[in-house]
């Protein structure tokens, strides 16, 4: 037991205070307007407050801190991408990552374990091997194994996939990773709010007003605030924000699915994805399988569950552990993914001066948490993009230069 | 399973349809500038709201358009392109 | 073997046979119980107390709800985990444990956490062990082994469960008495309508709560009987409404299967959740709720205790109470938390039996004796703030404590069907504001308590289903409201310094650690749920979110209504993941060939869906060596390969040249009839998606293969677009109608000409030529192909005949020492002639430019997919380029594979799509991207291959083999086959 827990003991009183004030009412002015209290709103937040003095701002939420991407997301991270400007931006993330329990004083969990992706087809096996390549190149830790290697890490993994499909190999990464997704946004919340940026929960943003090509405020229902610099990150609602300036983008919307099963004594600590099955799976903490599969395959702004999803997802997961046909799947729900033609993000600069996207996540910003907070409160207190987003500039795609996360066409969490 | 109701096969369980994406109309490409082009290729009406779109039906090859409320997931109406209202951007 | 003291005389309506005794074991102990109990029932039976441990503190728990609205009973059989003993049947010679202990139920070396629990509020494991961060690894082991409840079972076997598609008018769910009358409604109305719960038996709360009442009994009765004479209703119990989804597609899971249930009309009368009191030591094995009491007692004849204190604040706990009289056990008291308490006819009748009912009383703590089991409660009023003054308490013996004192709707399905629910202070609780179209509540679920009013909900449901589904257009009944008391406690709820007044019981939380969660800032509800795990265990927060919402309302100081609920997702239980698999169906798709393949000895390899022969295992050498000999036949004699996978689309009309000038990059207006062209693809951005030839059999009919795995989405395409384009012009998918196959080789035109009357001389079919014509008697398409870089020939015949043909074109080889190929032998011999292959060679942003196919882009056409993007991308200047590369003969350093990078100055500049070794060049050749100014030939480029060695190879031009085309055109030298 750390002594650290003593003080619970000792004190009659919860020696705890507010992780985040609740504040009065909204201010006239701010420097800087951030909006959605998610991972990535918060970590921009913190670091305008931590690195560049930017303290008179305020974040606002139209829920509730981490309530949307960031507490349904599967919790995994890692850097294993495709292209050079992906890697590179993912490895500072995880660099990140590895040293904020410590920078909050809040254990995020950030749990070590391995994250294999699975290839079951020769061409798949290639595209392995050219992420392995471009992350050795880059000095990230990646590799292909073989089945031999896949087996001592996990056992338990029917290799052949019940006959359907065997596995040929894998993409390993030993930096990946998983964390306490909610903390995440807490421990950011907190460093910000202990800096003086305001964090208002339940208020929504209904308009941004833009005057001359520029911002000049924004039009929430708890009444109107100057600010020179609004900066969106709101993944799922990001078009409803664009679309409040008329800024045309390439973003659009499908609903993430996921589920855990009950809890169970640890058996698994490696991180298992294969592209081919639709199946990404990890054991939390607590003990539960954190499942998910591929996006539902049409636009929609709903967190609607499906039965299709589970159905479906189910009978991989069997395929993979046929002893885990009496396991139960306790919950499922969905988030909405801010999906974009080249599966890499949107952000930096817009057209709009004074409004910064930090959207496009699709179905890896949770993993970018801290890497987004970095490089976007230096875009916005410089007004000019940090050199790790440039390549994810929104004005990428009239320019045909898209990112080549694409190429290999692989699905991955 | 939400049922979409195809305009020839009737109402069918969605796992019988794909998604073939917002009803959009080509500029045409000699008079488009390469940024209106690009506009077209890449771009999209993110938001929600009631949404003209291409759904095809898998087993008899059938596309058709729906009008669907993308917030709430709620097919409006289907009909055949060249049957049903003009539609226009 | 122990006996079953807690056993009752026999009672009309009971759930077990008396005349069937089951043996089961226990926590190494064997028990007798009988057939219908469950492994609680039985075990209560026999004066078991402690069932199980809780997930956090380890401590001791017995039963609460009897109805698995809690996981106090959580065991695990040997085979499976995490059971529900509430619900699971015994059966002779099941062997039981519970789960989450260390050495025992009993010795459980985790108990001691109980103690340390003052050091462990809430989200302690946020709070520490991240500093030093080395050490984190060795407490997150620990913690991770306390987490967890059961453990896996690795050597399970999977169990396949069948499925079942389902359609009804109206699915009720809930046999209750307003399930049951809104069935017996809807039915009487022609509609067709299955009745679902999750119990073993119909009757809801007929079965337990309304059991003790004789004429409640008789509803009971009366309502079985017109039910099972019902034609149109159909019972199935023991099935759980497990998720609601779009369009009233409900998951019905029983003990064998999944059914998915379609129902035009739904509704859900599945009652309520009772919820507990919450006061020290509410968790003590000995404190129940009164259903759960009342299940014990009425359907499996089995008392829980002796002696019992009954607290209560409703009208329901009053027959609780007289139930445990009638049936033995001594009533202690019964406290009422209100100070009014009963002003119904319940009161009296209890105090008849001589038993005293205080108002404005509650429990203060439960106390536990040496076996950490109920033995004492101490009573306190409740003063005027809502509190209980200890100073005045009062300890009662007694080995049972009785909570009924407020419920809340099992409004799941409701929630996730879409319902607005409102907080109604009448019955302090949740009830249906606005439903959605097609879905009905009735009974407690939708507030309605009193049983004569249930059935009148019922009734009204049931009727207002028949208006929707248009099979009734009578007087509907008025929806009942509840009158007098509220069945609810508004703040049942204790402070007490030593806290152990749990909140939610399956993930151990006290009122303190909600009102620490609160002042750490996590007072809206979902973030109290996230930070607290409040309702985030197994049994989803039945018992819990209730009494959460509460409490925090009351620290916020705002309406249960203004604080809101957390979002109710599926499953209303959780559901075994073979139910949600089903059996396992991994369909594959097998060429008409496909037998042909396997007698000749085929190494299989999957190709999207379908398998193709990868080679052939014609001798005992070893793969690599098997390829080169089916190389070199193709180069020298003659092979085939089924080709039938390829996509192959017909398309028909009088805009079909129109068509595929618009689809493809080339022309095909001006394609004379008999002969085909490459048709390449892009998408309006310009990347290469697809490509294929394209035959020209008449002025409307153009015959177009399709990469194997991409046909049905090249098909769906075209389809999209002619309709689009309102062209007159249809497309067919007929891969699966023909049967295919590539007879290539120098000889091939000998073998074919065997079989076919048509002329094979180039002059009549040259290169790219293609001709109808019967081949061995069957009518075929002859296409003059060269993808292998030889004189060859795809026949394509129907399917029904591709196994004659197939053996004919082998008989007529013979003589040519002819050889089936797989599609290593093919990629290989492609790759020889430097063709690439789209997807393998391109990915998923590769234009034309890119792979040098400028040739293949008829930019002056008025419209191709993918042409104004492709004129954009033309100004600008180009990234990579797609050459041919081969390394010196007898390399021998680093070996080279796809996807390895070609590197310059540190920089990458480029990667390997293909690489093979070439038996006709006798060196690794293969395909790269790389930096445009490496695209000149004999440019020397740099690889890093395996283990990262360097391996300088030179850019060549393509293709390798045969750059005068001499062999495809049939202009070359017969060689001797070796």
């Amino acid at each position: 037991m750390p002594l650290g827990l003593l003080r619970f003991a000792l004190n009659k009183k919860h020696p705890e205070p507010r992780m985040f004030r609740e504040p009065d009412a909204l201010k006239s002015s701010y420097d800087v307007v951030i909006i959605g209290a998610g991972g990535h709103g918060l970590a921009c937040a913190y670091y305008l407050a931590r690195d560049h003095g930017i303290t008179n701002v305020a974040v606002l939420e139209q829920g509730y801190i981490g309530g949307g991407n960031t507490g349904r997301n599967t919790t995994i991270i890692r850097s294993n991408y495709l292209t050079p400007e992906g890697v590179r931006f993912y490895d500072e993330s995880v660099r990140l990552f590895k040293d904020l329990s410590e920078d909050f004083d809040l254990n995020l969990f950030y749990s070590e374990r391995g994250h294999f992706t699975f290839a079951h087809t020769d061409s798949a096996l290639n595209t392995m091997r050219w992420r392995a390549e471009v992350n050795k190149h880059m000095g990230v830790d990646s590799e292909v194994v073989d089945r031999e290697t896949i087996h001592e890490a996990c056992p338990e993994l029917d290799l052949d996939c019940g006959g359907h499909l065997p596995i040929m190999g894998a993409l390993y990464h030993a930096p990946g990773a998983v964390a306490r997704h909610d903390a995440v946004a807490w421990g950011y919340g907190r460093g910000a709010d202990k800096r003086g940026v305001e964090i208002h929960q339940k208020t929504r943003v209904n308009d941004i007003r833009v005057e001359g090509g520029k911002v000049v405020g924004v039009e929430t229902d708890k009444g109107f605030i100057h600010t020179g610099k609004v900066v969106s990150a709101v993944a799922g609602f990001t078009p409803r924000i664009t679309e409040m300036v008329g800024l045309r983008t390439p973003i659009t919307i499908q609903p993430l699915q996921a589920c855990v099963t009950e809890p169970l004594k640890p058996w698994l600590d490696t991180i298992l994805v294969s592209a081919t099955l639709h199946v990404y799976v990890s054991q939390s903490s607590r003990g539960e399988l954190v499942m998910g599969s591929a996006l539902d395959p049409y636009e929609l702004h709903s967190t609607r569950s499906t039965l299709d999803f589970t159905e479906s997802l189910s009978g991989h997961l069997l395929d993979m552990f046929p002893f885990l046909s009496e396991i139960k799947v306790n919950r499922q729900w969905a988030g909405m993914a801010d999906m974009t033609p080249d599966f890499a993000p949107v952000m930096g600069l817009t057209p709009i001066d004074g409004l910064y996207l930090d959207a496009g996540w699709g179905t890896w910003g949770f993993k970018a948490t801290p890497v987004c907070g970095k490089t976007m409160s230096y875009t916005v207190a410089n007004d000019r993009p940090h050199e790790l987003i440039e390549p994810f500039s929104l004005s990428r795609f009239e320019n045909y230069q898209l990112v080549g996360e694409k190429g290999a066409a692989s699905v991955g969490h | 399973m939400k049922i979409i109701h195809c305009p020839v096969n009737g109402p069918r369980p969605m796992q019988e349809f794909a998604y073939g994406g917002a009803f959009r109309e080509m500029p045409d490409p000699a008079t488009a500038s390469d940024t209106e082009w690009g506009d077209y290729v890449f771009n999209r009406d993110g938001a929600p709201g009631v949404k003209r779109e291409w759904w095809y039906h898998l087993a008899s090859g059938v596309w058709f358009v729906a009008e669907r409320d993308t917030l709430r997931d709620r097919f409006l109406r289907t009909y055949l392109y060249n049957e049903g209202e003009q539609p226009h951007d | 073997m122990t006996d079953a003291p807690g056993r009752l005389p026999a009672r009309s309506g009971e759930w077990i046979n008396r005349d069937q005794v089951v043996e089961f074991s226990f926590e190494g102990k064997t028990y007798r119980g009988l057939a219908g109990d469950t492994v609680t029932s039985a075990l209560v039976a026999a004066g078991v107390r402690t069932l199980g441990r809780s997930f956090k503190y380890h401590r001791q728990r017995g039963p609460l709800s009897v109805a698995n609205h809690d996981v106090n009973v959580m065991v695990d059989d040997g085979a499976r985990t995490n059971l529900r003993g509430d619900v699971l049947p015994i059966h002779d010679g099941l062997t039981l444990k519970a789960v989450n202990t260390e050495g025992g139920l009993g010795s459980d070396r985790n108990r001691h956490i109980n103690r340390l629990a003052k050091f462990l509020p809430v989200g302690f494991y946020y709070k520490t062990f991240h500093r030093p961060r080395r050490l984190f690894p060795f407490w997150e082991r620990r913690i991770r082994a306390l987490a967890g409840l059961g453990t896996i079972k690795r050597d399970a076997p999977r169990a396949e469960t069948p499925k079942r598609y389902d359609f009804c008018d109206v699915l009720v769910i809930g046999a209750g008495p307003a399930g049951l009358s809104a069935a017996l409604a809807a039915a009487s109305r022609g509609a067709r309508v299955v009745v679902v719960d999750e119990n073993a038996r119909a009757g809801g709360s007929l079965t337990h709560q309304w059991a003790g009442d004789d004429g409640a009994a008789g509803i009971r009765d009366e309502l079985l009987r017109r039910v099972a004479a019902e034609s149109l209703i159909d019972m199935r119990m023991s099935t759980t409404a497990a998720g609601y989804y779009a369009d009233n597609w409900v998951a019905l899971v029983d003990d064998v299967r999944l059914t998915k249930m379609r129902a035009r009309q739904v509704v859900v009368a599945s009652g309520c959740f009772e919820q507990p009191a919450v006061f020290h030591g509410n968790d003590l094995p000995g404190v129940m709720f009164g259903s759960g009491v009342q299940r014990l007692l009425h359907r499996y004849a089995v008392r829980p205790f002796r002696r019992a204190v009954v607290l209560v604040a409703n009208s329901d706990g009053y027959r609780v109470a007289l139930d445990l009289i009638a049936a033995g056990i001594e009533v202690a008291t019964v406290a009422d938390l209100r100070p009014e308490g009963e002003t119904g006819p319940l009161a009296t009748l209890v105090e008849q039996a001589g038993v005293t009912v205080r108002r404005g009383c509650g429990v203060y703590e439960a106390m536990a004796d040496k076996q950490g089991e109920l033995c004492a409660a101490v009573l306190a009023p409740v003063n005027a703030q809502g509190e209980l003054d200890a100073s005045r308490g009062e300890r009662l013996e007694c080995d049972g404590l009785v909570m009924s004192v407020g419920w809340a709707p099992a409004g799941n399905l409701l929630y996730q069907a879409g319902t607005r629910m409102d907080y109604a202070d009448h019955v302090q609780q949740f009830v249906p504001a606005e439903l959605p179209d097609g879905v009905h509540a009735a009974g407690r679920v939708n507030g309605v308590y009193e049983l004569q009013q249930q059935l009148v909900d019922g009734e009204r449901a049931g009727l207002a289903a028949c208006v929707a589904l248009a099979c009734f257009s009578g007087q509907i009944p008025e929806q009942p409201r509840h009158e007098g008391a509220s069945p609810s406690h508004p703040y049942p709820i204790f402070d007490h310094p030593k806290a152990k007044n749990f909140v939610d019981f399956d993930e151990d939380l006290q009122l303190k650690d909600l009102l620490n969660a609160c002042q750490e800032g996590f007072d809206n509800i979902e973030l109290m749920k996230r930070f607290s795990t409040v309702g985030m265990g197994p049994s989803q927060g039945k018992h819990s979110n209730m009494n959460a919402v509460r409490i925090l309302a009351r620290v916020r100081k705002q309406s249960i209504m203004a604080t809101g609920t957390t979002t109710a997702r599926p499953y209303f239980h959780p559901v075994p993941l073979k139910m949600l698999a089903g059996r396992s169906f991994n369909p594959e798709r097998r060429t008409s060939l496909h037998e042909r393949h396997r007698l000749l000895g085929a190494s299989f390899t999957h190709v999207g869906d379908w398998l193709r022969p990868e080679y052939y295992r014609s001798s005992e050498r070893r793969r690599d060596d098997l390829v080169v000999e089916e190389v070199r036949s193709v180069r020298n004699g003659v092979g085939l390969i089924d080709v039938g996978t390829l996509g192959k689309i017909e398309i028909r009309g009088p805009d079909a040249a129109t068509f595929l000038e618009r689809i493809y990059t080339g022309r095909f207006a001006n394609t004379k009839l008999g002969r085909m062209t490459l048709a390449l693809r892009c998408d309006e951005s310009g990347v290469v998606t697809d490509d294929g030839i394209a035959a020209r059999f008449g002025d409307d009919h153009f015959y177009v293969t399709a990469s194997t795995t991409r046909t049905g989405a090249v098909v769906q395409d075209m389809q999209h677009w002619l309709v689009r384009w309102k062209l007159d012009a249809v497309v067919i998918n007929a891969t699966g109608h023909f049967a295919a196959m590539n007879l290539a080789g120098p000889y091939s035109r000998h073998v074919l000409s065997e079989l076919t009357e048509l002329d094979l001389d180039t002059a009549q079919l040259p290169f790219g030529g293609v001709a109808m014509a019967e081949v061995a008697g069957v009518p075929a398409r002859i296409m003059r192909v060269g993808f292998v870089g030889e004189l060859g020939y795809e026949i394509h015949v129907p399917a029904q005949f591709g196994g004659f043909v197939w053996d004919r074109v082998m008989q007529a080889g013979k003589r040519h020492a002819i050889r089936p190929f797989g599609v290593e032998a093919q990629r290989v011999l492609r790759l020889e002639k430097g063709i690439p292959i789209v997807g393998t060679d391109s990915d998923g942003l590769t234009n034309p430019l890119e792979m040098d196919m400028e040739w293949a882009l008829a930019m002056d056409k008025p419209l191709f997919i993918g042409q104004r993007s492709l004129e954009i991308l033309r100004k600008r200047p180009s990234e990579r380029r797609l050459v041919g590369f081969c390394l010196p003969v007898g390399h021998d350093g680093a070996r080279i594979r796809e996807s390895h990078l070609v590197i310059r100055d540190g920089d990458i500049c480029g990667r390997i799509t293909s690489v093979a070794f070439s038996p006709t060049l006798n060196r690794i050749i293969g395909l790269a991207f790389v930096a445009p100014d490496q695209a000149a030939a004999d440019t020397r480029i740099d690889i890093r291959g395996d283990g990262g060695g360097m391996v300088a190879a030179t850019v060549t031009k393509l293709p390798f083999y045969d750059p005068e085309d001499l062999a495809q055109a049939g202009a070359a030298a017969l060689k001797e086959v070796s």
